[in-house]
């Protein structure tokens, strides 16, 4: 079928090129590039400049500092940070479960009272609220409110990745819970299963293997945080770095950055083998 | 005991009228196929049966209850006496067999029961007659094996197995043949026939006319209402025709197709998949 713009001879085909809303869009990009290149002082020129400050950086860092010493400083932060890690994701994941099993939107809702269904959206809205703060505040803030509370070291780097970790993994624990196929689930409701019955029978042995690999991909991101939150003194190998650099034992820095980086590739392939395994 | 009756009743999908005017009465212990053009409103009728959609308008009663007035707690007891069984089996993959049909008797464990059943398993007595049920259907020995395995012809036959350890007042089967084989078919179909002459009634919603040929009475449901009810004697090829007219499927050169043929191609289809089911099991 010709549309009647084909029959127009000179503008256009029958594929339009000129939107107002594409041109607007492609005007509000600009407009906002433009605006945060001033705002942050983006300057390719002083990047390029900066490169000789950075030379002598990197080069300061080798050789990388092997010595005993260093190596046994060096095993000991990734080991803490590995706990503080693990530790983290774990007490996140135990958190996360219940509030996201709360936070989840029950279908069956047809021919229920008003009271019943106000019942059920006060806990839904009190848990996503309180896993939405949890998540929001950045791990490296509680790792500061925690540090301030508790004084230095891996403890409050740990409460904070655990603080972090359930707001991220209740989040989305409810939302694997919520994506489960829902016909087994309503299957089971139509034979008189209460919510909690079809929870537990119908949607938590669908989202199982969904949490698993959540959990195992927060653990990941908790060792990255980890590496972090010693830069306000909240423990792990983060806090023996900020300690070489502001001692301008760049050597040291190398084997520790180093260290942390072969340590974050090894849990990655790790995680991202047991995943795969997981979601055949 | 009283049986089911819906009186003048319309559901709607966003302005799609699934049911209108649907009326119908069947007695307790009746067993009746429901059969209809797809998009007829067949499986919206089940559906109202056991309150899975809202009501737009109208009165659906089971033994007796006005199912879209009961509170919460008395809909789940009812729903208990309710057993369906689905085209798609609509079991939960990841569970072994065993655990699905303990699921019969789901609605009557106490919040107790159900923690210990979700972290131990099924007592001894609900396990007994897991197996038993399992041996009825033919699938001894298989209560371990995780449902998703299984083939879909089993998967029906479990979901069977779970109906007969619910021991429902009412069965309502939504098109249970459309994706398993004939054999597979012939035996759901007995094992359903045999809880009708326990007393269940029986409803089941068909694609197959031949097969509701074999039931005592047929409603057939056109644009959301009734448009036959009656032995199936009086399903002559005129008001099958009519009662297929305008499917949403078919263009208007189709509109008088050859149902008898529609069969034969059906059956060759169904010999070719030798004894298998029709659609993977995921």
């Amino acid at each position: 079928m010709a549309s009647p713009r084909t029959e127009r001879p000179g503008i256009g085909g029958a594929i339009p090129r000129f939107s107002w809303k594409g041109s607007l869009a492609v005007l509000v990009v600009l407009g906002l590039t433009g605006y945060s290149v001033t705002g942050t002082n983006f300057n390719i020129v002083e990047l390029i400049r900066g490169t000789g400050a950075a030379e002598r950086f990197v080069s300061e860092m080798f050789p990388p500092d092997l010595s005993a010493a260093t190596l046994r400083a060096t095993g000991t932060g990734i080991l803490e940070t590995f706990q503080m890690s693990f530790l983290g994701a774990l007490l996140g994941a135990v958190v996360a479960f219940p509030l996201s099993a709360l936070g989840t939107q029950q279908i069956s809702t047809v021919g229920a009272s008003r009271g019943e269904r106000l019942r059920r959206a006060v806990p839904y809205h009190l848990s996503r609220t309180l896993l939405n703060v949890f998540r929001s505040v950045p791990d490296i803030l509680w790792a500061l409110v925690f540090v301030v509370a508790l004084g230095l070291g891996p403890f409050p780097g740990t409460l904070a990745l655990a603080v972090h970790s359930a707001g991220v993994l209740g989040k989305l624990y409810s939302e694997t819970l919520e994506a489960v196929p829902s016909r087994p689930v309503e299957a089971l409701a139509a034979t008189g299963a209460s919510g909690f019955q079809t929870f537990l029978f119908g949607r938590l042995p669908q989202a199982m293997s969904g949490f698993t690999s959540l959990t195992l991909y927060q653990w990941e991101c908790n060792i990255r945080s980890a590496t972090i939150l010693g830069f306000v003194g909240a423990g792990g190998i983060g806090q023996q770095i900020l300690i070489s650099m502001n001692l301008f034992d760049y050597p040291k820095v190398a084997t520790l950055v180093g260290a942390t980086i072969i340590v974050v590739l090894i849990v990655d392939r790790f995680s991202a083998a047991i995943r795969q395994r997981l979601a055949y | 005991m009283q049986g089911i009756s819906l009186e003048n009743v319309s559901v709607g999908f966003g302005g799609v009228k699934a049911l209108s005017g649907a009326t119908l009465g069947v007695e307790a212990g009746e067993q009746l196929a429901v059969i209809g053009a797809s998009g007829a409103g067949k499986s919206t009728l089940f559906r109202a049966l056991n309150r899975s959609v809202a009501l737009g308008g109208g009165r659906v009663a089971v033994g007796g209850h006005d199912l879209y007035a009961l509170p919460r707690r008395r809909l789940n007891e009812l729903r208990r006496r309710i057993g369906t069984i689905y085209q798609a089996y609509n079991l939960v993959p990841q569970l072994p067999a065993g655990v699905n049909v303990s699921l019969g008797e789901v609605g009557g464990m106490g919040g107790l029961g159900t923690l210990r059943t979700f972290l131990a398993g099924p007592g001894a007595g609900l396990s007994k007659k897991v197996g038993a049920a399992l041996e009825e259907v033919g699938l001894g020995g298989k209560a371990g094996v995780r449902t998703a395995d299984l083939s879909g012809g089993q998967q029906q036959r479990v979901a069977v197995a779970r109906l007969l350890v619910q021991r429902p007042d009412f069965i309502l089967a939504d098109e249970p043949f459309a994706a398993v084989d004939p054999v597979t078919t012939e035996r759901v179909l007995q094992t359903l026939l045999h809880l009708n002459r326990e007393g269940a009634t029986l409803l089941v919603n068909l694609h197959d006319v031949e097969i509701a040929r074999r039931f005592p009475r047929i409603v057939a449901l056109r644009e959301g209402s009734v448009a036959f009810d009656g032995p199936p004697e009086r399903l002559t090829e005129d008001a099958l025709a009519e009662i297929y007219a305008g499917d949403s499927s078919a263009t208007a050169d189709e509109e008088a197709f050859d149902l008898s043929e529609l069969r034969r191609g059906l059956e060759r289809s169904m010999r070719l998949t030798e004894g298998r089911d029709g659609v993977s099991s995921h």
